[in-house]
């Protein structure tokens, strides 16, 4: 089979760089007149730095994740090629694979260990798409979701240019200057609305909205959560990091990880370490998202707090939730 | 060689935002208002957080507030133009250390939190909260 000569070296994210550097220009610009987006220099510097890194790191593993991507292509199951309608179908099955591997890198800590990187940032702005993980191989997903469209026969460099074009659009929607695109819009992709849910920390946006480019993603699966008006985004993670210091937000989990299971009393804890949900812990002194939650809703239900709608509640255009003391 | 160039590329792009972030002075140093901002931060964050006794640094950038009924101390400390939060459990100090001009400089042993010095409108209360941290180091 003929490799065309222009995808051989072609890498969409080279050619957008400049694009991010002038876009996240225009935005700060833009916060600093507008109010609308929040930047803090030592943050953004961090996010950049990370952003740096990640290309570094890239070419370091690169070596092994192209030998692996060309040795398991030998065992595919058809010869799909170069043919014009392999790039929308590869696009939309690239993303389609990217919501399960992003769905698995906030609920299993061994893949959060790596995606904890991107959401360490309290800020939301186009700095916060730049950072990105060092150690991103450690995961192991390349073994094996990540060999699916090449072992179904999509050549290694279609999917790494569709994946480079996934990448880019999920540039522009990591900011709190843009409210709402136009309904049809937010109703199948993923918008700065939807993925400002996702960064939250907010109980009740925990682990939601884990889309790429196409929303309807979490809508067919259950994972999808509106941004609501009474319930604004608090960004970050759940127990939020205190230093800017790169080589410490990268590994920062891992390290977690590891004292951990260092400390666990059976071969079954130290596994549930590695791979339940974050926050899981054999005393449940720690809480999962799903933990915190039901805690939330506890406290709504008794009158302690109130909260706002849920999904369902705000679909049917029901006012906030204010629960009665009982 | 394309690499080379992208990566030099990419170190001017930073170090202009950077710079451009640092021009524009975006993200005004985060203060607390009062003790009960802080309370409510804490309330909101552990999803449930029944406040005792507290105190608010002198220029509003950190608290302590003590859990009623709990063995835990809520600490609320400036990060840039946000905040950060820790439950001070029994372990998690490594010490308090008292500076001059009843200052209180604060580790954990926590990998992402850097030591933290809050400064007190006395000595004695510098003193009392100190004394309480440093009975949580075991």
């Amino acid at each position: 089979m003929d490799i065309p000569a222009f995808i051989e070296t072609f890498n969409p994210i080279y050619y957008a760089i400049p694009l991010f550097v002038i876009l996240v220009c225009v935005e700060m610009i833009h916060a600093k007149m507008t109010g609308s987006a929040r930047f803090e220099a030592r943050d953004s510097a961090s996010s950049l730095a990370m952003g740096f890194g990640n290309s570094f790191s890239g070419v370091l593993f690169g070596g092994i994740l192209t030998a692996w991507a060309m040795f398991i292509y030998q065992f595919r199951l058809f010869d799909i090629g170069f043919a014009w309608w392999v790039w929308p179908v590869a696009f939309i099955f690239d993303d389609f694979i990217y919501y399960w591997v992003h769905r698995l890198g906030h609920t299993v800590r061994w893949f959060w260990a790596d995606h904890i990187v991107h959401h360490s940032s309290q800020h939301y702005n186009l700095t916060t798409a730049l950072r990105q993980s060092w150690l991103s191989p450690l995961t192991l997903k390349f073994l094996w979701l990540g060999s699916v469209m090449i072992l179904i026969g999509f050549h290694p460099l279609v999917i790494g240019i569709v994946a480079g074009f996934n990448l880019i659009y999920q540039f522009w929607f990591h900011t709190e200057a843009i409210k709402k695109m136009p309904a049809w819009f937010e109703a199948v992709m993923n918008t700065p609305s939807h993925h400002r849910v996702h960064h939250a920390t907010n109980p009740i946006y925990l682990d939601r909205n884990y889309a790429g480019v196409f929303i309807v993603w979490d809508k067919m699966f259950g994972t999808f959560q509106p941004e609501l008006e009474d319930e604004k985004c608090r960004y970050g993670i759940v127990r939020n990091i205190g230093t800017h210091n790169p080589f410490k937000i990268a590994i920062h989990e891992w390290l977690s990880i590891f004292k951990d299971m260092r400390h666990a009393k059976s071969p079954r804890e130290a596994m549930m370490y590695l791979l339940a949900p974050p926050g899981w812990s054999p005393d449940g002194s720690r809480k999962t998202s799903k933990q915190l939650l039901e805690r939330w809703h506890a406290r709504v239900d008794s009158g302690e707090a109130t909260g706002p709608a849920t999904e369902a509640e705000a679909a049917s255009g029901a006012s906030q939730v204010t629960a009665p003391a009982e | 060689m394309l690499f080379v160039w992208v990566m030099l590329g990419s170190f001017v792009g930073i170090s202009a935002m950077v710079a451009l972030n640092v021009f524009l002075r975006l993200g005004e140093p985060a203060r607390l208002a009062s003790l009960d901002e802080a309370v409510e931060r804490l309330d909101t964050d552990a999803i449930g957080f029944r406040a005792g006794a507290g105190v608010l640094s002198e220029d509003g950038s950190a608290a302590l507030v003590e859990e009623n009924g709990g063995k835990r101390i809520g600490l609320v400390t400036a990060k840039g133009d946000e905040f950060l939060i820790r439950y001070i459990e029994p372990g998690l100090v490594r010490g308090a250390r008292l500076g001059e001009d009843a200052k209180l400089t604060i580790r954990l042993n926590d990998f992402t939190f850097p030591p933290y010095t809050m400064g007190f409108a006395d000595a004695g209360e510098a003193r009392m909260w100190a004394d309480k941290l440093n009975a949580m180091q075991e």
